[in-house]
């Protein structure tokens, strides 16, 4: 058989995360990420991942991600001017400027309104944002920023922290159980805020670290779609930092997750991967255009910032989620997407199999649905991303087809439905 | 991935440099080795020929679809398809769990008996993974 696919070379010059001697040690099938040596499963495998990040929990290294600090008095205004959500109209009414303790999801633009890359910033202090960016970006983003001059400083902590993500319905009875006063941490605690410290280079107003020590910042916050939160600490404290969740989450079914799930999850939530559903053409007529800063009662951004101008050019480029009806796969590098007569319509940008959900009835559901008919197990469905020149509707089907493969798949609004990132902390824990 | 000296090659079964296996015997019978799947990672749905059909030695016969690809698996021997292991349609799993026994793919009437026996054996099988 033709494998497709080499295990990873360890004798090259691949980046290691702080998790790395974890990972080997527990018969991770390691693969080159962003120029990092990360696991793609340990031996549960990949389905028995993505299903634990539905119904009890998974544990992810994401340290190969980038961090940038930003710090100064000018430091809102580089961000108005280089990030496309708009800082001072936060909130349900868009009326107050982002508060401290909370983050948002954004893109940094080109001139022409292409993706430089997709990030979180986090507001942690009065005059200090911390912005996770995408591996290896870190250089790349500073540099855009350093275009403005004012007064602010960057710091790249880019392979100076360990990420790890803990995301599921079971994540925070098992924060619970290692963290030092978790009622404290846990009250007022919505989704896309953040508590604790990164010391030495901030601390937000309630300091977060473990009963053993180990000081954190706790964001509650993900790429799945599912509950769950991201933890940062300094690199040499993460592996006591993993080793203490992974212990505390034995008696709650806590599965150390690798890469394929955390791709198939995030597909299914609807959210893109930068350099493959969101890239080098302009960030328009696709489904994250909640990062723009779109004022509703004008229908025009509420502020100017780099990129902004190139998109209100016309653009016959759409980006629409698909899911399918059987779990098999095409591969999107050599993907073709066509209309029910036969005309190309574009191409296949992420295509992958969510295990979690299926179809009744034709509608969509997931295992974690309500109502669903005794006895229903999903064997999981095909869907992603694709990108086409002309407009098409939800519910409408068009053919996805590569050299091997050819079948319908349904455009869609929602991919995996009832996902729980948004639901409130005490749906999963008594505080 | 465990380390290859970690995993399972039977002494009784002909391999192929692809990691298929085959199994002498009234009918040759098809699958992949240990170390296939344990480099595929889950199995989710595995493609196969019809009965009746025929295969050519090195020519595709199918596909195994895994969570992270798809990959065509070529035919050991020539000869012409008398069984396909249904089971593996509403559980591909057993490739990962069984590769060697309830995991296998198809029984083959071989068109040239002797053609097994050009196959590599499982310590020549076993050099072309470590390379030694």
């Amino acid at each position: 058989m033709a494998l497709h696919m080499e295990p990873a070379d360890t004798e090259r010059t691949q980046l290691k995360t702080p998790l790395y001697q974890w990972h080997l040690d527990h018969n991770g099938t390691m693969a080159e990420f962003g120029s990092y040596l990360l696991p793609l499963w340990y031996t549960n495998g990949a389905k028995a991942e993505h299903l634990a990040v539905l119904s009890t929990a998974g544990l992810f290294d994401t340290s190969h991600m980038s961090f940038i600090i930003l710090q100064g008095p000018a430091s809102f205004d580089l961000l108005q001017n280089f990030f496309s959500r708009d800082l001072s109209k936060w909130g349900k009414n868009k009326d107050t400027p982002l508060p401290v303790g909370r983050a948002v999801y954004g893109v940094f633009l080109n001139s022409e309104g292409c993706l430089l890359d997709d990030a979180i910033v986090f507001r942690v202090a009065q005059n200090t944002y911390f912005i996770c960016v995408n591996a290896g970006k870190g250089p790349l983003i500073t540099n855009h920023l350093r275009s403005q001059q004012g007064q602010y400083t960057l710091t790249d902590l880019s392979g100076a922290l360990c990420k790890i993500d803990l995301q599921g319905p079971h994540s925070a009875k098992i924060l619970a159980t290692i963290l030092d006063d978790p009622k404290a941490i846990f009250s007022a605690f919505p989704f896309f805020s953040c508590k604790g410290t990164l010391a030495p280079h901030f601390t937000t107003e309630i300091a977060v670290a473990t009963r053993s020590g180990v000081p954190l910042l706790l964001s509650r916050s993900g790429y799945t779609g599912e509950f769950g939160f991201e933890l940062f600490t300094e690199a040499d404290q993460g592996q006591v930092l993993w080793e203490e969740i992974f212990a505390a989450g034995q008696s709650f079914g806590l599965m150390p997750c690798g890469l394929a799930a955390r791709d198939s999850l995030r597909t299914g939530a609807g959210l893109p991967l930068a350099g493959h559903d969101i890239g080098s053409w302009p960030f328009v007529n696709n489904p994250w255009l909640f990062s723009l800063p779109q004022d509703s009662s004008t229908g025009k951004f509420s502020k100017d910032f780099v990129g902004a101008q190139a998109l209100l050019r016309p653009e016959a480029s759409f980006t629409y989620p698909f899911a399918g009806y059987d779990l098999r796969k095409i591969d999107r590098d050599l993907a073709t997407v066509y209309n029910l007569t036969g005309e190309k319509l574009g191409r296949v940008l992420t295509c992958v199999t969510d295990m979690a959900i299926g179809r009744v009835d034709g509608r969509l559901v997931s295992i974690n649905s309500p109502g669903l008919p005794e006895g229903f197990a999903p064997r999981g469905l095909c869907c992603g991303f694709l990108l086409t020149s002309s407009k098409l509707s939800y519910g409408e089907r068009v053919i996805v087809q590569d050299e091997r493969r050819k079948f319908e798949v349904e455009i869609v609004e929602t991919i995996r439905p009832d996902c729980s990132a948004v639901l409130p902390l005490n749906q999963f824990i008594r505080v | 991935m465990k380390e290859v000296n970690l995993l399972y090659f039977p002494p009784e079964l002909f391999y192929t440099k692809t990691h298929e296996w085959a199994k002498d015997g009234e009918t040759i019978t098809i699958g992949i080795t240990d170390y296939a799947q344990n480099l595929l990672g889950d199995i989710v749905y595995v493609e196969l020929p019809e009965v009746g059909s025929t295969l050519t030695r090195g020519e595709e016969l199918g596909t195994v679809e895994s969570v992270k690809a798809v990959s065509e698996i070529y035919a050991p021997v020539s000869g012409e398809v008398v069984q396909i292991n249904e089971a593996l349609a509403d559980n591909p799993a057993l490739v990962n769990q069984k590769c060697y026994t309830d995991g296998w793919f198809l029984k083959v009437k071989a068109a040239d008996s002797e053609e097994l026996k050009t196959l590599l054996d499982k310590a020549a099988y076993f050099t072309t993974l470590t390379g030694e």
